[in-house]
């Protein structure tokens, strides 16, 4: 579905994020990206639907090749990639039914959605994903309102209506207390397994990938250095990805 | 000012970095020749010698600068150097206070000439503030003043209005114009490629330019192409507005978020979406408080402006102080200081209501 081949990114500063990436993403797989801060997880991500132009490298999705594109192709290419953040990315002083309505942007004309005229179908879908997100009653309160879970429940309410084929998850557990962390993952797993969207997706807790992965890959200085099942990640694989004093923290 | 007591190390044979020791050695020159200068005209000229007219040549900086020159070569390794103190070229002890170094007391001596040549050039004078003739003036003037003349507060009124007026429509237009160059003027949205920067670039020179000129002087030019009015006041006012309020919205825009932004551009959403959806809700309410803010400066403004025939109740004042009738400008000093007040409190109170 999605061809990653030999992804350079070097930063306008020289800092070389990607050192040349490859890698394949199947149909209806939840592929987790592990590895150190800095390691290059978001930046990877962030190149996969162009919110950074890599410096070399092909990025071939659906059969479209995503580096080319540049206007309306891209907007359109870029609406089929639903994406969520670590720190939610929300419009603040909107409400949960506005935020969740920006998914729509980019089938939506300029003007109408500036005057907030969205489609009725597109409202009734969305007060649908405010409901299957869980937030259903909350879609007049403002979103900055809401806890931080809820935040990252109506940023996947907005990723999905955008009709995605495929999810970016960009550390979206990163900034949740543990129970809360598990009921966000709990809803990514809906997603993929009830409305097949691939979810490619950067994690820091090894339980959790462990958990929900179907596939993992590591990254360590910008190069891809394992590939391959959760549960093959022993103990010495740990510490090539983490370093060599690294030790596993959980989260239950 | 010995040279002899608690000397920091001497200067070590290397000068160290060749651009401080040359940019000390200017600031040392400049200050000399600053010295000199103001010791032979204000100092020796005017205050010992009493030359009433004191004749100026260029060949005076010159040679002071000659001179200056020469003195800061001369103690440019003593520790009388200011300019090495300011370049960091002395070696001295961190945890040592350096207020009781030569070199800080050669720079108290200067502040003490400046001070000195400034009561001159100010023509500070005691006996003129406290003279007899002078204070039967003031006493004529105050109590003219507290007995304001009640007969012409209609007028007053009136022109009051006017000024509020004219410092509303000329808040009222700058708005939209502001509010388009702010994104113009703001460098995270301008970044992207050259020709968005080079807008940018041209955008904050034409701001800065036009901010940099006093809206009192807009108003002279003003009058003079659309006539005494609170018309050229208010273009005047319009004008200073624009630039102010362009480059307070542009810094709003500048410390925004970049998170909405990024989430609005990944959902596919065209450019002007990703503003209206990323950015103005961020920044709507800063907006508001400084625009309001602005109208109350703006009527301030409007006050002085009318002096220079802006029109309102400023050139009201300016005709009855040009008449000498002391009691009717009682009357719109009260009147102007009333307006002051009560906008300081209405829009501080809009401000902290929409907070």
């Amino acid at each position: 579905m999605i061809q990653v081949q030999n992804l350079v990114k070097t930063y306008p500063n020289g800092t070389q994020a990607l050192k040349g990436v490859s890698f394949d993403v199947k149909k209806g797989e939840f592929l987790v990206v592990i590895g150190l801060s800095g390691s290059g997880k978001s930046t990877l991500l962030r190149c996969m639907n162009r919110l950074h132009d890599p410096s070399s490298g092909t990025i071939n999705f659906e059969g479209e090749e995503m580096t080319a594109l540049k206007g309306k192709p891209l907007r359109l290419a870029r609406s089929r990639i639903g994406m969520i953040f670590q720190h939610f990315n929300l419009v603040p002083r909107k409400t949960v039914m506005t935020n969740v309505l920006t998914g729509t942007l980019a089938r939506t004309g300029i003007f109408a959605s500036i005057f907030g005229r969205y489609s009725a179908e597109d409202k009734k879908k969305a007060a649908e994903y405010i409901k299957i997100v869980g937030l259903s009653g909350k879609e007049n309160i403002r979103a900055d309102n809401l806890s931080g879970g809820q935040q990252q429940r109506v940023a996947i309410a907005r990723a999905l209506m955008q009709n995605p084929k495929v999810l970016l998850a960009d550390e979206p557990v990163a900034s949740l207390d543990p129970a809360t962390s598990h009921s966000v993952m709990q809803y990514l797993k809906k997603v993929n397994e009830e409305l097949g969207v691939t979810v490619i997706c950067n994690l820091h807790f090894l339980s959790l990938v462990r958990q929900y992965a179907s596939r993992v890959i590591a990254l360590k200085g910008g190069k891809m250095i394992y590939e391959g099942q959760p549960l093959d990640i022993d103990e010495q694989w740990f510490q090539t990805i983490y370093g060599e004093d690294a030790v596993e923290v959980t989260i239950n | 000012m010995s040279t002899e007591n608690t000397l920091p190390a001497k200067p070590a044979p290397s000068l160290g970095n060749p651009k401080k020791v040359i940019s000390a050695l200017a600031i040392d020159t400049f200050l000399w020749c600053y010295a000199v200068l103001v010791t032979q005209k204000v100092i020796w000229e005017k205050l010992i010698m009493n030359v009433r007219y004191p004749e100026f040549t260029w060949n005076q900086p010159l040679t002071a600068l000659g001179i200056g020159f020469a003195i800061s070569l001369l103690l440019f390794f003593t520790p009388l150097s200011l300019g090495r103190a300011f370049r960091g070229l002395y070696q001295l002890d961190e945890n040592e206070s350096s207020l009781g170094k030569p070199f800080a007391i050669w720079g108290y001596i200067i502040i003490l000439m400046t001070f000195i040549a400034g009561l001159h050039m100010s023509q500070v004078s005691m006996r003129e503030f406290l003279s007899d003739s002078g204070l039967t003036g003031a006493r004529r003037i105050f109590t003219a003043l507290f007995n304001p003349n009640w007969n012409i507060l209609e007028d007053a009124l009136f022109a009051a209005v006017e000024t509020i007026y004219m410092a509303f429509i000329a808040t009222a237009f700058a708005i939209p114009v502001a509010f388009l160059m702010g994104f113009f003027a703001a460098r995270n949205l301008m970044n992207a490629n050259r020709l968005l920067f080079a807008i940018y670039s041209l955008t904050r020179f034409v701001l800065n330019m036009s901010r940099s000129i006093e809206p009192l002087v807009w108003a002279i030019i003003f009058s003079v192409w659309v006539g005494i009015g609170p018309f050229s006041g208010m273009l005047a006012l319009m004008l200073h507005s624009v630039a102010s309020l362009a480059k307070l919205y542009s810094e709003q825009i500048e410390s925004i978020g970049e998170g909405p932004i990024e989430a609005m551009t990944a959902t596919g959403a065209h450019p002007i979406q990703v503003i209206w959806y990323g950015v103005v809700p961020q920044i709507v309410l800063p907006y508001l408080s400084y625009t309001i803010y602005r109208w109350d400066i703006n009527v301030r403004m409007a006050t002085v402006i009318g002096l220079v025939g802006g029109g309102g109740i400023g050139t009201m004042l300016m005709q009855y102080q040009g008449l000498a009738k002391w009691n009717e400008v009682g009357l719109l000093v009260i009147v102007i200081a009333s307006i002051v007040w009560f906008m300081d409190w209405a829009s501080s109170k809009i401000r902290e209501a929409i907070k």
